[in-house]
């Protein structure tokens, strides 16, 4: 013994906090020195113990916010999910192509275009063309509120691939705010017939087909209120 | 090589003041040139008054196809004659649009029946005028 220490079976002691550290490194949570010898070395060992304790306590709570964050990042995925097919489904529903009469299809467009949304409308729009052989096409942006310069470029696209399949697109509801906003940034849509409404774009395509709508009763009418 | 292109050349049918050409494989640059020379030949030859080129199974067009096309459209005007293209595809459209060629020189049509329609209206118009 070295003078000033009294230390009792040192040897059997180191042994067991060797082997107490050894399995709490193996996960072991459990496993403490509990000491029941006093002397000078039982401080050191009841230290240990505490540093046992607090590294269980740190870890349980690490866990337990782990476990919260694993939850958590469930719930935001599904949600995102959720939003992915929405969007999805808002694209489909947003862009219909109508056929309303012989060679004339109509899409009405309701809501804020965007680029992406204004890509899936062409191609939609295009293929309706070829689909139904029809050579007047009526883009209504009576629903939509604003535009930017991408959006305006978008349909000045639309138009001019259109034409060249063969048909002819006509732009309709122009409200007020877009032809400012249309004139302010500079956009030019002479190319592009373009026609208060829906209604008078209507009696142009019927003009282009040799059509004309006829009030009942007034002059001679075929059944369908139209004269070839 | 060249009797491999000479083979796969398009065939240009005349049928009554028009001359029909229909495009069936992908174009390479060289076969889009040959092609152009053969139908102003054949324009000259016969006479014809308009020419329709149906595009309907091209899948691709690049921005060269896209320029003789639209160059076939001014030479043949010269001519006195009209081009129409017909049953060019939405995606073809698209790239064309996109490419920025938006050939305003051009007349197209739907389909090959509407494209005779639009050339005999405008035949029509034209001796209508003369006379």
């Amino acid at each position: 013994m070295e003078e000033g220490l009294t230390i009792k079976n040192l040897k059997e002691r180191v042994n067991k906090i060797e082997n107490i550290l050894s399995s709490v490194a193996a996960g072991d949570m459990e496993a403490r020195i509990n000491s029941e010898v006093e002397d000078d070395f039982t401080g050191v060992e009841e230290a240990i113990d505490l540093l046992i304790n607090d590294l269980t306590d740190e870890l349980q709570q690490r866990e337990k916010t782990q476990k919260e964050l694993e939850e958590r990042l469930a719930t935001i995925q599904e949600q995102q999910k959720t939003i992915l097919q929405q969007q999805e489904d808002l694209l489909e529903l947003s862009s219909p192509v109508i056929k309303v009469w012989d060679n004339v299809v109509v899409l009405p467009v309701i809501g804020t275009l965007d680029s992406r949304r204004t890509q899936i409308m062409m191609e939609n729009l295009l293929q309706k063309i070829v689909d139904t052989s029809c050579t007047i096409a009526i883009l209504d942006i009576t629903g939509v509120p604003t535009i930017d310069t991408q959006v305006a470029n978008h349909l000045i696209k639309t138009v001019t691939a259109a034409r060249l399949l063969g048909a002819e697109c006509i732009v309709s509801g122009i409200s007020p705010a877009i032809a400012q906003t249309i004139v302010h940034l500079g956009i030019d849509l002479s190319s592009i017939q373009t026609r208060a409404t829906l209604q008078e774009s209507m009696r142009y395509a019927f003009q282009q087909n040799n059509q004309s709508v006829v009030e009942s009763g007034t002059q001679e009418h075929s059944p369908h209120g139209e004269t070839k | 090589m060249n009797d491999v292109l000479a083979e796969r050349r398009i065939p240009i049918i005349k049928i009554g003041d028009f001359l029909i050409v229909s495009i069936q494989v992908d174009m390479h640059d060289r076969m889009a040139i040959e092609l152009q020379a053969q139908i102003l030949k054949e324009l000259s030859k016969t006479g014809a008054k308009g020419v329709l080129i149906d595009i309907s199974v091209l899948e691709m067009v690049d921005s060269f196809i896209g320029r003789m096309l639209s160059g076939m459209a001014s030479m043949a005007a010269i001519m006195d004659a009209s081009v129409v293209i017909v049953g060019m595809q939405p995606a073809v459209a698209i790239t064309l649009v996109e490419l920025g060629l938006k050939m305003p020189n051009v007349a197209t049509a739907l389909n090959m029946g509407k494209g005779i329609e639009m050339l005999e209206k405008k035949l029509i118009q034209r001796n209508m005028e003369g006379a």
